[in-house]
């Protein structure tokens, strides 16, 4: 697929993709305060940490201010690296509608991607509260103190969106073949709320549980960018873990694209 | 403009048997079954035409208009649209086609049809002038006015229809495949969406294939036929043709001044209706003026008129010929 | 009574549609499976993580006492999942393609056909999850569950069921209102989720929303602390009361919403 065309479209792509989102602010609304793990782990890990600190492993104190810090920047950087383009290829898949899109000389994901980037900015408007009770509790001061990691910042929230988008297009164009593909869906959630440290901060894992979650991607996905904002990390180590994620993110990409164009080849050998 | 050679579509399905037991069968092992969808068609489109593709449901006439688009591809057979392999669905062949389905919606449904306007205008890189312009023109053709600034979801269908028209126009598709573009509609949407398919076909020189269930769609857009069954073409013409073809007798309606039986009725002919004053004949196309003659000599008529046989009736006595075929041929072997 | 025993069959009848359903799709036999057993383990990641420093944990909660509660929280999810959410989303469906006037133009109760109109069958895994981690948290206690506890177990989880499913028919009514609410099923499944844990982990104004207003407490902690043997009988009373007050409530909304339904036409 050529670029040029994509670029020259993205803005009007980007304006009604707003507009849309805008249209449907309720479904997103309620979307967003259903995502209350990071509230219910909070509740958990103060009532644990209430007593003493928990110590981690690598040897950082977790205490309730942590936890708070922690569990509400988690909430706000999981409304800007999620994806649900699964869900809308799964859906346009059966109901036929994407043959309308297959029909444009425009490559489909490229709309999947834009409606879902258009979205950003009302979701990060809706998790403005959370910033301001965050700041509120005093709960800012954990934020990364070392200036050169801000920069990065921006990188490792794209790296991590451009891991849960992928993800979402590679198990979304396995509906071509596959009745069920969402619950191909289900089991990367259920995966991804255990190592991306949605549940528990990776860093209170036991060594063994750790190494396994710096193989898969969950943890750059959501994890990374969190830790990256609440400066645990040294420059050296956070650059370590940006190139993991980018690495991370490009594999992702190929193979959802490979997998996109297999499904197209199948989707036109059957019919939708 | 379009050439179809020995197009063939076969899909394999499994059966999915009804009742608990089958179903449970079913879980462990599938039996499938080809399904001839399309099974070796051939015809050709000139620029500029306007086809009536008819047939059918469940004859192939749909799966026939997605692998035109590039939405299928050919399990065998050749076929070229403009010069394009369809299914290799380059760039350059996308923006020249377009196929507008009356069940399948392309507009964005809680958002103004303006919105899923300017976004084809953007995909398909329209300049602002030409698009504004043509804009103008089927907004005003269309008597659409302020409907496209209104949320899709409000409209209603009849207006949801002509603003998917719209949305498949904007890039002035040089060939355009109308799949039921009418269904639903009521009769002077009907009229509406026919005018204006006939005025595109005219005003742009677009070349047009349009299947649909409405025989008036058909009369009054398509001077050609094409008629699939089962897979394969069972007629290819005018529409003249096809009717003096399937059904060569007339019909000849008289009304009478006084009450008349029916046996003076039927020593004319086959009679269709009968009432005392008036009354339907069907008779062969050259015995017309014959009868004509001998109805004025013999009973009281006081106005009369010749026509064909309704198009409905047409189809579906093809219909129902070409299925006994099958049955026969089946049968033999 | 003929009245009852036509809901009986009814309910028979539309237990195998759902159940020809279920034979259907054929992967979700395998996969729902695998699925339930591996969503658990991972419920249960956060608890290990706790308890894997001795000194730490819940207070008031031992490791295999917080894994009762789990347990409790896996069954009630695996009835809300199997039985309560399909119904929902089904009725929500209804609405939106109109076809809940099929249903109302039956001759039975409206709220029983919609409520029991579909079952996600495989969801039964859910229930022998739950028995793993309860077998697993007696083991390591080394003493078993009272009858009496028992007993009182299994009636605080028909409250529990009950309340929920009252809370789902308050939802449904919702529907009627404003078309698009397929998230509220999501949020309903979100909001469960603040039952894995006692409701102890909450503190202060959270408590007595989560015991009273949206009695989840109710739902997970009571009934392990039934098995655990230490519930005292006044709390179960008062949950029973509760139970009924919510569901007479949730029955109210709905009569009013179908009311509304019938007289704004559709």
């Amino acid at each position: 697929m050529s670029l040029w065309r994509p670029l020259k479209v993205l803005p009007t792509l980007m304006r009604v993709g707003f507009a849309e989102s805008l249209a449907y602010r309720a479904e997103m609304i309620i979307w967003v305060f259903a995502t209350t793990m990071p509230f219910v782990m909070l509740a958990l890990w103060s009532a644990v940490a209430h007593a003493a600190p928990v110590a981690s492993s690598s040897g950082r104190s977790w205490g309730s201010a942590e936890f708070v810090a922690y569990f509400l920047t988690m909430f706000m950087v999981r409304q800007l690296v999620s994806a649900w383009a699964a869900w809308e290829i799964n859906f346009e898949i059966r109901q036929g509608t994407l043959a309308m899109r297959l029909l444009k000389p425009l490559h489909p994901v490229w709309s999947f991607a834009t409606s879902n980037v258009a979205a950003m900015p009302l979701r990060a408007a809706v998790s403005i509260p959370v910033l301001v009770v965050l700041f509120a509790v005093g709960a800012h001061r954990q934020l990364a103190s070392d200036w050169r990691l801000w920069p990065l910042v921006p990188f490792a929230l794209l790296g991590g969106w451009l891991i849960a988008f992928f993800a979402n297009v590679a198990i979304g164009s396995l509906a071509f073949r596959m009745e069920q593909s969402l619950k191909v869906m289900d089991v990367w959630f259920t995966c991804f709320f255990v190592f991306s440290g949605y549940l528990v901060p990776t860093d209170l894992f036991p060594p063994w549980l750790r190494a396994v979650a710096a193989y898969l991607p969950f943890r750059y996905q959501l994890g990374f960018p969190v830790e990256l904002l609440l400066g645990q990390h040294e420059l050296g180590s956070a650059l370590r873990m940006l190139a993991a994620q980018w690495a991370w993110a490009l594999g992702l990409m190929t193979v959802a694209l490979v997998l996109w164009r297999l499904g197209v080849r199948r989707f036109q050998a059957v019919g939708g | 403009m379009i050439r179809v050679r020995g197009l063939k579509k076969h899909y394999r399905v499994h059966k999915r048997p009804p009742g608990a037991a089958a179903a449970l069968k079913a879980l462990f092992r599938r039996d499938w079954q080809t399904v001839k969808a399309v099974d070796g068609i051939d015809f050709e489109l000139g620029a500029g035409e306007c086809v009536g593709f008819l047939g059918p449901n469940g004859a192939g006439k749909t799966t026939t208009l997605k692998t035109l688009a590039g939405l299928l591809h050919p399990s065998e057979g050749e076929v070229r649209v403009d010069g394009h392999e369809p299914q290799r669905r380059e760039s350059a062949f996308l923006e020249k086609i377009m196929l507008v389905m009356g069940q399948k919606q392309q507009l964005l449904w809680d958002l103004p049809p303006a919105e899923t306007f300017e976004l084809n205008r953007a995909i398909y890189d329209v300049p602002k002038d030409v698009y504004r312009r043509r804009l103008d023109e089927l907004v005003t053709l269309l008597a659409l006015g302020e409907l496209v600034n209104k949320p899709t979801r409000q409209l209603s269908l009849g207006e949801r229809m002509k603003c998917e028209l719209v949305a498949a126009l904007v890039h002035g598709p040089k060939v355009l495949f109308l799949d039921e573009p009418t269904i639903g509609l009521d009769v002077s949407m009907q009229v509406a969406m026919r005018d204006f398919i006939r005025r595109y076909n005219q005003q742009t020189g677009a070349t047009i294939l349009l299947t649909s269930h409405y025989m008036d769609d058909v009369e009054a857009l398509c001077p050609r036929v094409v008629v699939i069954d089962k897979g394969r073409l069972s007629f290819d013409g005018t529409l003249a043709s096809l009717v003096q073809q399937v059904k060569p007798e007339k019909r000849l309606t008289l009304r009478f001044a006084s009450p008349t039986t029916r046996a003076q009725v039927e020593a004319l002919g086959t009679v269709v209706k009968f009432s005392a004053a008036e009354s339907e004949l069907q008779i062969p196309a050259a015995q017309v003026s014959a009868v004509v003659a001998k109805a004025l000599g013999t009973l009281p008529v006081r106005d009369l008129n010749v026509e064909n046989a309704p198009l409905e009736e047409v189809m579906s006595e093809l219909f129902a010929r070409t299925a006994a075929d099958t049955r026969s041929t089946e049968a033999v072997r | 009574m003929r009245g009852l025993g036509r809901y009986v069959s009814l309910f028979g009848l539309q237990l195998r549609t759902s159940g020809l359903l279920a034979a259907q799709y054929r992967w979700d036999f395998l996969i729902d499976g695998a699925l339930s057993v591996f969503s658990a383990a991972a419920a249960l990641v956060p608890l290990f993580v706790v308890y894997a420093d001795e000194r730490r944990g819940i207070p008031g909660w031992s490791f295999e006492e917080s894994l009762v509660v789990i347990g409790c929280f896996l069954l009630l999810q695996a009835i809300l999942e199997g039985a309560i959410n399909p119904g929902l989303v089904a009725v929500i469906e209804h609405i939106r393609k109109g076809t809940l006037d099929f249903v109302l133009l039956k001759p039975a109760d409206a709220q029983f056909l919609v409520s029991t109109s579909r079952f996600q069958l495989w969801r039964v895994a859910g229930l022998v999850n739950a028995s793993i981690v309860f077998t697993f948290a007696f083991t390591r206690l080394g003493r078993w569950p009272s009858a009496v506890g028992v007993l009182q177990m299994a009636v605080l989880v028909a409250a529990a069921v009950w309340i929920l499913y009252s809370l789902w028919i308050v939802i449904v009514s919702a529907a009627f209102y404003v078309v698009k609410i397929d998230n509220l099923t999501y949020l309903f499944t979100s909001l469960f989720d603040l039952a894995r844990w006692p409701v102890t982990v909450f503190r202060g104004a959270l408590r007595v929303v989560f015991t009273v207003l949206l009695p989840l407490g109710l739902m997970t902690t009571y009934p392990a602390e039934a098995l655990l043997g230490r519930l005292d009988w006044p709390t179960l009373v008062a949950s029973v009361l509760g139970a009924g007050l919510f569901a007479a409530a949730a029955r109210a909304v709905w009569l009013r919403s179908i009311r509304h339904y019938t007289s704004a036409g559709g």
